[in-house]
């Protein structure tokens, strides 16, 4: 019993596909698609979260400005140790 | 393969392209290189995930549908001919696995067809994928600091894995219908991955702007220099050695020029290595000219430039580009001279495009590409006007004309309108461009708040555990 055509190497010279499950192929071609698209899909709701999280930061720490500066004072921290 | 001679043949192809393929890995190794150096560190993390993410999306669609496209596309379709048959590159084709070449299960496929792409197809399929890899990295790098990765992405996907072999499969085949009535000669792809890719970057820049503080109120440009310069060079130098396994899978290896039906010459044969097109070339010839072209850009950006390191590289690059349409059969000094050209023309094109109509190519990508690679297929026109575009009876010669045609075709047709479009669409549903908020801090604020936090949590311990030493 075996998964693909191969169940011994003696014929190797006539063999065509070696992999496991020949005939799947059309299956798999979907399968995969649908792997590639749900990448996107996914993705995409999780940088929109990302952002929204980024977007509450900034308010939080009091807009763009206020994040910039509190970054500098830290680079400055760091330099004089 | 029961002959030893044939086994060493195809053997030998397989090895040489996968050669090629570990080569050109670099390219991509030094674009992710390059556009952290380039990049201001509150941008690092998103900036290399960005081009990172291009391998793993523009390689699974193009095991799905690129590599097909190449082959089905060469008349258009419908252009000179129908869509045609490629049973071997298909994603459910059984020749897309492992296969040791004999009884094939689907019966669309041929005996010979089984017989060779068993073993080319992965390793032919690979050197294309690079490609595809660079020209969506080409239109990374003009991007940063301000694109949602969602729409790169998609973007990466379009040029990958869509429009690029399109104009592969038109012009950079054997059998194109570029190749065969406009006699369109891009041996080593100025044209078809530069000046598509820089088109492409144009068109999603027009749409998606410039980034915050790039230009004066006045209009006039800020210079946002490269965070870290030693980066861009050292991933400069990386591009430049990926290009060489890029040559050299432009190239086939080893094949009888009197064979295939090709030129039609009774008891003879001839072994050479070809482009892609099946003209014989040498890949000594090629050394000769990737050489003095790097070093004809180099030599001429570093003097207009006044020794910027920036764009005295680029221009090394923009130098190669803008010879090789024509390097497979250029003399090496004409390439020096012709790459020397393309190294002038990215360098002035790039300021002048920024002053006139302010568009922020962070990399100047559009100019070492586009313009270098538009500049270097209208080159080869003018060259090698005359030569014949194929070895097979029919085809129109390489001319001027067909070749400024190819070059239109390649930046406009194929690269920045199919951008402009999609860029539009993306604009108008809000997902082009990250929040101006996040573009101002940074697109790692949140890695680098965490980061801080996590950093003076580690701190706050040590503090404690020395005036605990202490007491």
């Amino acid at each position: 019993m075996s998964t693909g055509l191969v169940d011994n190497w003696l014929n190797v010279d006539t063999f065509g596909p070696i992999y496991p499950f020949v005939g799947t192929e059309v299956f798999l071609t979907i399968a995969g698609l649908i792997f590639w698209f749900g990448w996107h899909v996914w993705q995409h709701q999780k940088e929109s979260a990302e952002f929204e999280a980024d977007m509450e930061n900034i308010k939080k720490q009091g807009g763009p400005g206020k994040v910039l500066e509190a970054e500098s004072s830290r680079e400055m921290k760091d330099s004089v140790g | 393969m029961d002959n030893e001679l044939t086994a060493l043949g195809i053997i030998f192809t397989e090895f040489y392209y996968w050669v090629t393929v570990v080569f050109m890995f670099l390219i991509h190794v030094g674009f992710c290189v390059y556009e952290v150096g380039a990049s201001r560190y509150k941008h690092h993390t998103h900036t290399l995930m960005k081009n990172t993410m291009v391998i793993p999306l523009v390689t699974v669609t193009f095991f799905f549908f690129g590599w097909w496209i190449y082959f089905a596309f060469v008349n258009g379709p419908w252009l000179i001919g129908p869509l045609v048959d490629a049973p071997f590159a298909t994603p459910w084709s059984e020749l897309m696995g492992t296969h040791m070449g004999n009884a094939a299960i689907q019966d669309t496929l041929t005996v010979d067809d089984t017989a060779f792409w068993a073993r080319i197809n992965g390793v032919f399929w690979a050197a294309f994928l690079l490609f595809s890899w660079t020209a969506a990295s080409i239109v990374s790098g003009a991007v940063i600091e301000r694109i949602r990765p969602s729409a790169f992405w998609t973007l990466a996907v379009i040029i990958g894995s869509f429009t690029w072999i399109i104009d592969a499969s038109w012009g950079w085949s054997w059998n194109g219908w570029m190749v065969q009535k406009l006699g369109y000669h891009d041996a080593y792809a100025s044209g078809v991955i530069h000046a598509i890719a820089g088109g492409f970057a144009l068109g999603v820049l027009v749409v998606l702007g410039p980034r915050i503080g790039k230009f004066r109120a006045d209009g006039t440009p800020r210079n946002i220099n490269p965070h870290n310069p030693w980066l861009v060079t050292i991933g400069l130098f990386l591009i430049y050695t990926g290009f060489w396994g890029f040559y050299v899978a432009c190239n086939i290896p080893i094949i009888d020029v009197y064979g295939s039906a090709m030129l039609d010459v009774a008891d003879k044969t001839f072994f050479s290595a070809t482009n892609i097109y099946l003209q014989p070339t040498t890949l000594s010839a090629i050394t000769f000219n990737f050489l003095m072209s790097l070093s004809g850009g180099l030599m001429v950006a570093y003097l207009i430039s006044d020794g910027d390191a920036f764009w005295t590289y680029s221009g090394g690059l923009a130098g190669v580009i803008g010879a090789s349409s024509g390097n497979d059969l250029y003399h090496p000094i004409q390439a020096m001279l012709i790459g020397g050209g393309g190294a002038f023309l990215a360098y002035k094109m790039h300021f002048w495009v920024e002053n006139k109509f302010k568009i922020d190519d962070a990399v100047g990508a559009v100019a070492v590409h586009g313009y270098a690679g538009f500049y270097g297929v209208v080159m080869a026109g003018f060259m090698l006007w005359g030569y014949p575009s194929s070895p097979f009876e029919g085809y129109a010669p390489i001319t001027p004309w067909g070749n400024f045609l190819g070059a239109l075709i390649m930046f406009f047709v194929l690269g920045f309108f199919p951008a402009l479009i999609a860029s539009k669409i993306l604009n108008s549903m809000g997902k082009l461009r990250i929040p101006r908020e996040i573009e101002m801090v940074g697109l790692d604020i949140n890695h680098e708040s965490l980061r801080a936090m996590e950093a003076e949590e580690v701190a706050q311990a040590i503090r404690e555990e020395a005036a605990a030493s202490s007491s």
